[in-house]
């Protein structure tokens, strides 16, 4: 164990490698190349910013050289003009920064993608516009005369003693930022980037973590601009145009948006590329651009994503081999001997054969009861907290609610401009047992779940979960309250680990849980751990333990099916909504499903399911509700609703001929 | 009230300019799914190559725009080509590998016209007209007619011809377009070059009220983003509406604002968008589960 190189120990090497190197390396530099040095690792810090808010949270963010300048002249300002101290004016710098990157963010709460980009961009042109202009920031000329940063008698006016100081911000920002990346936060927000909504229905707070996302950037590029002021003594707007930043955009593309390593590659390279090749302006311009579509079109995920390409390709093959094992499908149903350990783990990672043994997932979310109050450690208790305010608010449900309803929905009406999908809809889900929802296509049924979920807000009607009332409360909000769902077309967190895709959803911290990221750190990692072990339990009830780090796309379809119900099981919720799960699924994984349903319903969370499968409907379903254009036209016993006029004809035609078989639905 | 009016012609005819370079970036994006950034560049070189015929080839201004806005279709073809893997692709690759093409065109633009830019004279030399005491200058009016006449051009090519009808198909669903025959590739490649030829008409149009440089596209290229985005992304009504506004906006933010007139222009923008965010005839997006 203690020899073995895993990838993890391959990159702590690394790091600590390339630390050194960056230690010595001024020794090796003339003054011009000192100065190099010193402009790439700024533009390394600005990089990073840009990768957190642009590779990991997936929002467009093409002001970031404005929140750079923002730090830089209000350092500039506060120094010269109001005579403040360096490192008061900083702090006062980076607040403004942050405050300037909040004002950006606003947008993104509305408007995303190309919308996006072109407003934060305007936001730049208008922020040159503005030092251009005011009196206050000495227009074209700029403000020179800025002091040397003071710093316990170190004398940060030599190029080589500045370096250290930018080397050490640097490392501190990039750890924080892989830091914020591996746990929660970044989880989320990787989440939010590869499906807001997904990410939404499993419980984040898409809006909040947007602004944290242009918060947690401009915070990098205040700290960038404050240290270009203290190294520069000079600021003028032709720094901050919006040809720098493309150039700062090309850095994090060329070096890989996804990864914060390879923004610092790319900005460290870029920069070193651009002064060697300074005096040649038109052919050095002409070789970027070049550079710039070439890395674009060959290698779309940067120079970092060059390896992982090809490492991927060989795991992939490994895992899709394993996959149709029947043992491995057993484990969910309980009753398998599993024998995960003969699944090629990818990342090397073995499990004792007794953790290996076929858990019923049933065992898990019962953790929501006194289970949970075991982990009495700081980080689960706030998560322990917001469980038991949740059950304060079930507590409440015996007023005005029929004792063992879960979910009532009455006269639920939704249009959209015109077309109504939901007319006058009432409903009941009774806690315990497995509610089918069956109808012909464009019935309306997946918009029923999307109003329950929260992606509608209805357009009439109420809809109230274990006595409150839900109907247009975010999704986010109506995960936390416990209702989980799945997708009729997958929606599995692409770019994200099996692993990580659970870790998502059972995460149940509030967005304002995240200052412990700069409080109490520790606590955010011992609270990652324990989510860890639990996800990797609730894999292995799955029988998905061998995927842990496979991506969901690498994997058969049937197992991306299961997969995205064991991640809506993750929340622990009390009613589990699927939408077609089976889907596209063969026979024996349809049996599997069955299965794994009633697990999930014997081991207490309620299930709503969707499916066009009669026989599945028939075989699982204690009562079926039927919609048709909108409306509930029967519910009732399975055998019943199957014989009801109403519903014969809804499927089949008025002028259908009795044994006419019954139209395939398809989705 | 004069100068209201003064400002609102002026205004109206860098709109129009605005419009047609908005048209160019909503044809390629509702066609293939492309947000072009290169088109600031493309205009750019079909300023220069009309400016060329113009004044160095002594070509007429009439038969300078037309050749130029067929060189610069050309050019328009090759880089379809070279950009076609980051068709429908995500938004981050396309932004950042047609800024990437911006570049090289403008490094080939240094390397062929130099670095130092140049001033065109106007083609119309006839007096401006004055109407109610607002002076409208008669190449303002030109630049309004032959916009109005290439939107409707246009339209017509769109609407009334099979080929448009093609690209109408494939802007609708490209998938299914391919299904029924269509040849999706030369699809796109037409709108590229019609997109090209757009931005070189506005450029060649622009070159006289502006000065033909380098980086004369980058301005005029965001602001007729802004104004494809304002009027509705992938609109043709949009994009004429939304670069007569941008237009409007930017000149009375010149008038009553002075050096600012850029912040504030980008600041009324953004809330503008904020409050609409699919824009005036705007494309609708609706999240499916």
């Amino acid at each position: 164990m203690s020899t073995v190189l895993t990838p993890f120990r391959v990159r702590l090497l690394g790091l600590a490698v390339l630390a050194v190197v960056a230690w010595l390396l001024p020794y090796r530099l003339n003054i011009y190349w000192i100065s190099v040095a010193d402009t790439a690792l700024l533009f390394a810090l600005l990089a990073i910013g840009m990768g957190l808010v642009m590779g990991i949270a997936g929002q467009v963010n093409l002001a970031q050289i404005a929140f750079f300048g923002v730090g830089a002249y209000a350092t500039a300002i506060l120094t010269t003009h109001d005579g403040y101290g360096f490192w008061v004016a900083a702090l006062l710098a980076m607040v403004a920064a942050v405050l300037a990157g909040l004002v950006a963010g606003v947008p993104a709460l509305r408007i995303q993608s190309h919308y996006l980009g072109i407003v934060t961009l305007g936001l730049a042109v208008a922020f040159v516009d503005w030092i251009t202009n005011a009196p206050v920031t000495g227009g074209d000329s700029g403000i020179s005369g800025i002091p040397t940063p003071p710093l316990f008698g170190i004398d940060l006016t030599s190029q080589y003693l500045y370096y250290y100081l930018e080397l050490v911000v640097l490392a501190l920002g990039l750890l924080f930022g892989l830091f914020v990346v591996r746990t929660p936060l970044g989880r989320r927000m990787r989440a939010m980037r590869d499906d807001a909504l997904a990410a939404g229905a499993a419980g984040a707070e898409i809006g909040v973590l947007r602004m944290m996302a242009f918060g947690l950037a401009s915070v990098y590029g205040g700290a960038a601009g404050v240290l270009y002021a203290g190294l520069i003594h000079y600021v003028a707007p032709e720094t901050f145009s919006i040809a720098d930043m493309f150039l700062l955009l090309a850095m994090v593309i060329i070096g890989g948006r996804q990864s914060l390593a390879g923004c610092v590659i790319g900005a460290v390279g870029l920069t070193v590329a651009q002064q060697e090749l300074t005096n040649l302006a038109a052919y050095a311009q002409l070789g970027y651009g070049v550079v710039v579509v070439a890395v674009v079109v060959f290698a779309p995920a940067g120079l970092v994503g060059i390896p992982a390409r090809l490492r991927r390709r060989r795991v992939r093959s490994v895992a899709a081999l394993e996959a149709f094992q029947p043992s491995m499908l057993g484990g969910a149903e309980g009753r398998a001997e599993a024998s995960a350990a003969a699944v090629a783990v990818p990342k090397g990672r073995r499990f004792p054969p007794w953790l290996q043994a076929g858990r019923a997932p049933r065992r898990l979310p019962s953790r929501r009861g006194g289970d949970s109050r075991r982990g009495s450690k700081p980080a689960e208790r706030s998560e322990a907290l917001a469980r038991r305010k949740t059950q304060r608010g079930l507590g409440a449900e015996g007023r005005g609610a029929v004792p063992g309803v879960l979910l009532s929905v009455s006269g639920l009406v939704m249009r959209f401009r015109g077309v109504t999908a939901l007319d006058d809809v009432s409903l009941e889900v009774r806690a315990g047992e497995i509610l089918g929802v069956v109808g012909p296509n464009g019935s309306g049924k997946t918009t029923l779940f999307n109003v329950i979920s929260g992606l509608y807000r209805p357009s009439g009607g109420s809809v109230r979960f274990a006595g409150r009332s839900i109907a247009g409360a975010r999704s986010y909000r109506i995960s936390q309250l416990g209702i989980a769902r799945t997708f009729q077309h997958l929606r599995l967190f692409r770019h994200l680990t099996v692993l990580d895709n659970v870790l998502v959803s059972m995460d149940r911290t509030r967005s304002w849980w995240s200052w412990r990221y700069i409080c109490w750190p520790f606590g955010v990692w011992r609270y990652d751990h324990a989510l860890r072990s639990r996800a990797l339990a609730l894999l292995r009830g799955f029988g998905l333990a061998g995927f842990a780090s496979a991506l969901p796309a690498e994997l058969p379809y049937g197992i991306q099916r299961r997969l995205e119900i064991a991640r809506a099981l993750a929340s622990s919720p009390r009613l589990l909504l699927l939408d077609e799960p089976a889907a596209g699924l063969n026979g024996d994984e349809q049996r599997q499903l069955a299965g794994i349903v009633r697990a999930i319903r014997d081991s207490g969370v309620t299930v709503m399911i969707i499916e066009h499968n009669m026989g599945l409907v028939m075989s699982l379903c204690e009562r079926v509700v039927v919609l048709d254009s909108g409306a509930v036209i029967a519910s009732g016993e399975p055998g019943e609703v199957a014989r009801d006029p109403a519903v014969l004809e809804a499927y089949l035609g008025k002028s259908a001929l009795p044994g006419l078989p019954v139209p395939e639905a398809s989705p | 009230m004069q100068s209201f009016f003064q400002t609102l012609v002026s205004g109206l005819s860098f709109g129009a300019v605005y419009a047609l370079v908005a048209l160019g970036f909503s044809l390629v994006y509702r066609t293939m799914g492309l947000v072009n950034f290169a088109h600031g560049a493309v205009l750019m070189i079909g300023a220069y190559v009309a400016s060329t015929f113009y004044l160095s080839a002594r070509l007429p201004f009439v038969a300078a725009v037309p050749a130029a806005m067929a060189v610069t279709s050309a050019v328009g073809l090759v880089i379809e080509r070279v950009l076609r893997p980051l068709e429908n692709r995500d938004f981050d690759l396309m932004l950042i590998g047609t800024i990437g093409a911006g570049t090289v065109l403008e490094a080939v633009a240094i390397l062929i016209w130099s670095s130092s830019g140049r001033g065109v004279p106007s083609p119309v030399r006839t007096a401006p007209l004055i109407v109610g005491g607002v002076r409208i200058g008669t190449y303002n009016l030109v630049v309004i007619g032959v916009v109005a006449v290439a939107m409707a051009a246009l339209t017509l090519f769109l609407q009334h011809t099979k080929r448009g009808a093609a690209m109408q198909a494939v802007a609708m669903d490209h998938e299914a377009a391919t299904a029924v025959g269509i040849h999706v590739g030369r699809s796109n490649a037409i709108a590229f070059a019609i997109g090209a030829g757009l931005a070189a008409l506005a450029g060649s149009l622009a070159s006289p009220m502006l000065y033909v440089s380098p980086t004369m596209g980058d301005s005029l290229g965001i602001q007729g983003f802004a104004a494809a985005i304002l009027g509705g992304f992938g609109s043709i009504p949009g994009a004429i509406v939304g670069g007569l506004g941008i237009g409007v906006i930017g000149s009375f933010a010149a008038q009553w604002f002075q050096g600012y007139s850029d912040l504030v222009t980008f600041v009324v923008f953004t809330v503008l968008v904020m409050i609409k965010p699919t824009g005036i005839f705007g494309e609708r997006t609706v999240s499916r589960a």
